[in-house]
């Protein structure tokens, strides 16, 4: 089984160079990201957005990213080479970055939204099969957790350095350096540029048979384990989406001059925890399988909503988003392994991805509006509790319907 | 028999050009320019719309006795501007302008603290509380408040009953009350 494993990937040195490709690749990509995030609605104020137009702006990103996270899966399928997905995907970042930086007008930044929304659900999934041609499945589970620590590392340096950027040069420059970031998330794919799918390939494969060809889309939406896994993720982002930002809130109220500190804290303190963790996580799910990480990263939801509810301390938030870097860790690293388990060889890898992107996004946007209306209408403690209940509901979910879907071997 | 887990494909080539065109791209970097505004203005005389009988050189001439010029010292744009604190620091943006029946300003929504966009509250901030002084000249407000005394204010919403307006604690005024 070793031998044929052996085979199924590159030279070794070959391989180690993607390896730190692939490294490169989920730094500088989340690095990029977190440009794109909340911010924009800062930097369009700026530039004397009105709230109306800005909400409007953002819903587009938003129901783009949502409508394109089935084509985008299917259209990274049909397309044999990923990097050269990745390399489109990253363009459009740097296209979407300048136009924001240099055209912050109505059409402009409506096509930069639209190219970012639509290429975030490509590049997504396109990373996740290259990690799977670079370490094959049955070492998927730790390469992912490699994935999962540079992504977080290029999230913690991204928060601090664009947040410097804002604050002492401008909200502009933000998007320059954003655009600048992109070279070397490019030059982290030469290494990546030579893959090949390995959907489709024999030797990827422990039995060294290859999936039936593409499998028909109705078998994979008709899969058990992926759509009660869609659906926990689904009620995980639910009761997750929505707590950093109230927890933000909080303490923009309560903590007067160092707020904005806490606050990167508070976005910095998980990244920290996800870099330390993640690759435990990943060889805890080859090892002792997917359904204990589930749990594990569920599970740390309902917790965070009752300290959040419970205690007001500045400080002790920023600790308890710790525990966001745990649930980060494994729902990170669990979305595309499951879906390799599920849909590997099935040449349907990334529309299951887009699939359970899908699920994600409406968790997400679901999340922040319901949040929002709660704290409104009962108080800010009792969104906490209500989000703490749907992520028991996620933990109940998991425990009681998700199969485990590591390959015995 | 054994097949080569890497392929030549031209996107090594591609990757390379990309690079270069994103060089090109990132020199291309336009300075906006900020000019003084002209307005239409309503109340100047002899401005009524006359019949159609008159010459068009007349008519553009009054068209032209209409339109105010407007130094970046006497009206400046407010939405997106800072918010500067007593010692300089960054407060947050003005978001939104409240003003009563008459059009007067009564208070300015602020979209308060936050990092990266996470994490900010907008607060509505009596108007008279607000200094202008510098906002031609350097695109800022000044508020003689520090973030301590205007981070326990309510939050803004927008639409019925109204907003609750922070103000400065010396001469508190009433709070403002917009009829929406």
């Amino acid at each position: 089984m070793s031998v044929s494993l052996a085979k199924s990937r590159p030279e070794p040195d070959e391989a180690a160079l993607a390896g730190h490709g692939l490294d490169g690749l989920n730094l500088f990509v989340a690095n990029i990201q977190t440009g794109f995030g909340p911010f924009i609605s800062v930097y369009l104020t700026t530039q004397g957005w009105t709230q109306i137009g800005i909400g409007t702006a953002l819903s587009l990103g938003t129901v783009v990213a949502m409508a394109s996270q089935l084509p985008a899966g299917a259209l990274v399928d049909a397309v044999s080479s990923k990097a050269a997905v990745a390399l489109f995907s990253i363009l459009a970042f740097s296209a979407s970055a300048l136009l924001f930086a240099l055209w912050p007008s109505a059409l402009w930044v409506y096509a930069a939204e639209i190219l970012h929304g639509f290429s975030s659900c490509t590049l997504g999934p396109a990373i996740a099969a290259m990690s799977l041609a670079v370490a094959g499945p049955a070492m998927l589970g730790p390469r992912l957790g490699r994935n999962a620590r540079f992504a977080s590392i290029g999230n913690g340096i991204g928060a601090a350095l664009m947040g410097a950027c804002g604050y002492y040069v401008s909200e502009r420059a933000v998007f320059f350096l954003t655009a600048a970031v992109t070279l070397p998330a490019i030059v982290s794919l030469m290494p990546l540029a030579r893959l090949r799918d390995p959907a489709l390939s024999p030797a990827s494969y422990p039995d060294g048979q290859a999936g039936p060809g593409r499998a028909p889309i109705s078998s994979l939406l008709t899969n058990r384990a992926l759509l009660i896994f869609a659906m926990c993720v689904m009620l995980f982002t639910l009761g997750n989406s929505a707590m950093l930002p109230l927890a933000g809130n909080t303490l923009t109220k309560e903590a007067g001059n160092f707020a904005s500190l806490l606050i990167a804290g508070c976005i910095i303190v998980p990244q920290l925890v996800v870099a330390a963790i993640s690759p435990t996580i990943g060889k805890l799910a080859n090892q002792r399988g997917r359904r204990l990480v589930l749990l594990i990263g569920f599970s740390t939801l309902p917790v965070r909503g009752v300290l959040f509810a419970t205690l007001v301390n500045p400080a002790a938030l920023v600790l308890i988003q710790g525990l966001d870097g745990i649930a980060a860790a494994c729902v990170g690293i669990l979305v595309p392994l499951v879906a390799s388990d599920i849909a590997g060889r099935s040449g349907r890898y990334n529309l299951s991805m887009g699939f359970i992107g899908l699920a994600i996004g409406v968790g997400a946007t679901v999340s922040t509006v319901l949040a929002g209306w709660v704290a409104d209408a009962f108080g800010t403690p009792v969104a906490y509790i209500g989000l703490a209940l749907v992520g028991l509901a996620a933990v109940l979910v998991a425990f009681s319907a998700m199969p485990e879907t590591r390959p015995s071997s | 028999m054994s097949r080569p887990g890497w392929r030549h494909t031209p996107v090594g080539g591609a990757i390379a050009l990309a690079l270069g065109l994103l060089g090109v791209a990132a020199v291309a970097v336009a300075p906006q320019c900020r000019a003084a505004a002209t307005v239409v203005a309503q109340n100047q005389p002899e401005t009524r719309p006359q019949p159609s009988t008159a010459p068009i050189q007349d008519q553009q001439k009054r068209a032209a006795e209409n339109i105010e010029p407007l130094s970046l010292k006497d009206a400046a744009p407010v939405l997106g501007k800072k918010v500067k604190g007593p010692n300089g620091e960054d407060l947050g943006l003005v978001v939104d302008v409240l003003v009563d029946t008459n059009g007067q300003p009564r208070a300015a929504v602020i979209d308060f603290g936050g990092f990266l966009g996470v994490g900010s509250r907008k607060i509505a901030i009596d108007w008279k509380a607000l200094d202008f002084t510098a906002l031609g000249r350097a695109g800022t407000v000044e508020l003689g408040l520090s973030r301590a005394q205007i981070a326990a204010a309510p939050e803004y919403k927008p639409g019925p009953p109204g907003a609750e307006a922070v103000t400065p604690p010396p001469a508190p005024a009433p709070p403002v009350d917009t009829h929406k």
